[in-house]
């Protein structure tokens, strides 16, 4: 019985110490807050063909980066609106149009030297030399905003039914393309 | 459990046991090291699903721990184990003597680690409600109350304070390495099984009272409810 609880205590310590053990994230710079009051539409990018590196790669990536957190923020009114019983489905619908713009637009926002090698970015380096499977996810994301606008004219019961595979498409290239680390 | 403390002169055979810890504490502590990993886990792999619920679940468990601290048995609370600068210093020149007996439940040292993670817990845990990730996919269940902005800078904090989670559990889990090599107390074991061997060792013989069941279903039903409210008043909003 003992050596049971020994065992156990050695295993519970090791368990919690590989725990702790892990590194915690670089505390980041307190990022610059974004002063915007009322939040102006970032400029869409939309000239830049795939091909082509922009004039100005710092501020064609700062565009790209507002353009993403505007993007985050009409996702996170259809989030807000997909907890609610009744959902505002006015909002709701812009929002999936505004999504969908964006989805549109998003494969020109990736052209050559506006990578991490340019500036600060958490694109990592393999969007521009795993191209052609950032575009097929891309394409898959697109399916799926189609559906979540159509859903999103159609009623509520559809829209919360097609919030959550939206959400899973940004994910799925989230994590193979974005850094974790806040850079 | 026959041997979690290890008597310093030579006892009889059998050995009365001395129990410590009711089992809603045992309970509730092994939950919390299994969903604090887990939520370290769940998050480093970007389940956040997962991480979602088992921080509803810590909401739960440290609800009912508070409550537990003032309606459970006698070392489960707060105003038996919590002591002031003066007892803790006593404590500690008593801890350095050859003559040391094991406490009867937390000791006056220890229950600073005690509300030093239930404190970071509640912060993690008031952070993680309201946090919100910049692609307003994921976010905890009160995240539709603030803005987008607020929500991702919980959601930083809760990132970028774990690392006070883990200062007091490695200290707790530095502590028990102590008592068991430089004292010879396995402070685990009875942690696991709720008793000790009741030999040489401070407290009534018998240990903790047993508590009325109701006691134990009351807070349950207080935990679960406050799950349940902040689930709901989303909804409502």
């Amino acid at each position: 019985m003992k050596i049971k609880l020994f065992a156990a205590t050695a295993v519970l310590v090791l368990g919690l110490a590989a725990c702790g053990g892990e590194p915690p994230a670089p505390a980041p710079a307190p990022a610059a807050p974004v002063a915007e009051a009322p939040p102006p539409e970032p400029a869409p990018v939309a000239t830049a063909s795939v091909g082509e590196t922009p004039a100005d790669p710092v501020a064609f990536m700062k565009t790209r980066h507002d353009n993403y957190k505007d993007l985050g923020k009409n996702f996170k009114l259809m989030s807000d609106n997909n907890k609610l019983p009744a959902p505002d489905m006015a909002a709701v619908t812009a929002a999936a149009a505004k999504v969908k713009e964006y989805a549109g637009q998003m494969g020109t926002w990736f052209p050559p030297g506006t990578g991490p090698e340019a500036g600060e970015t958490k694109a990592k380096a393999i969007v521009w030399t795993e191209r052609a499977d950032f575009d097929a996810k891309l394409a898959d994301l697109q399916t799926e905003v189609d559906k979540l606008v159509t859903a999103a004219g159609t009623d509520a019961a559809a829209f919360k039914a097609q919030f959550g595979p939206t959400g899973g498409k940004c994910k799925a290239c989230h994590d193979k393309f974005r850094e974790e680390e806040k850079k | 459990m026959t041997d979690a403390t290890v008597a310093i002169e030579t006892s009889p055979a059998p050995t009365p046991k001395q129990k410590v810890w009711d089992a809603p504490v045992r309970i509730v502590h092994w939950l919390l090291v299994f969903c604090v990993a887990f939520s370290w886990w769940t998050a480093e792999i970007n389940e956040m699903q997962w991480h979602y619920w088992s921080g509803l679940t810590i909401m739960g468990l440290l609800v009912f721990r508070v409550y537990w601290g003032f309606a459970g048995s006698e070392t489960a609370r707060f105003s038996r184990f919590v002591k002031g600068p003066g007892a803790i210093a006593g404590y500690m020149r008593k801890l350095l003597k050859p003559n040391y007996r094991a406490t009867f439940g937390h000791n006056p040292l220890g229950a600073l680690s005690v509300i030093a993670i239930l404190l970071a817990l509640a912060v993690q845990v008031c952070l993680g409600l309201i946090a919100g990730d910049t692609d307003g996919i994921n976010s905890g269940p009160l995240n539709p109350y603030v803005n987008y902005e607020l929500g991702a800078d919980a959601a930083d904090l809760h990132e970028d304070l774990f690392p006070f989670l883990l200062i007091p559990i490695g200290l707790h889990i530095a502590a028990i390495i102590f008592y068991l090599v430089a004292k010879r107390i396995n402070l685990v074991g009875p942690m696991i099984t709720g008793s000790r061997k009741a030999g040489d060792v401070e407290g009534p013989p018998a240990g903790i009272a047993a508590v009325p069941v109701w006691r134990f279903l009351l807070g349950v039903v207080i935990a679960v409810g406050t799950v349940w409210l902040i689930l709901w008043l989303p909804t409502i909003r």
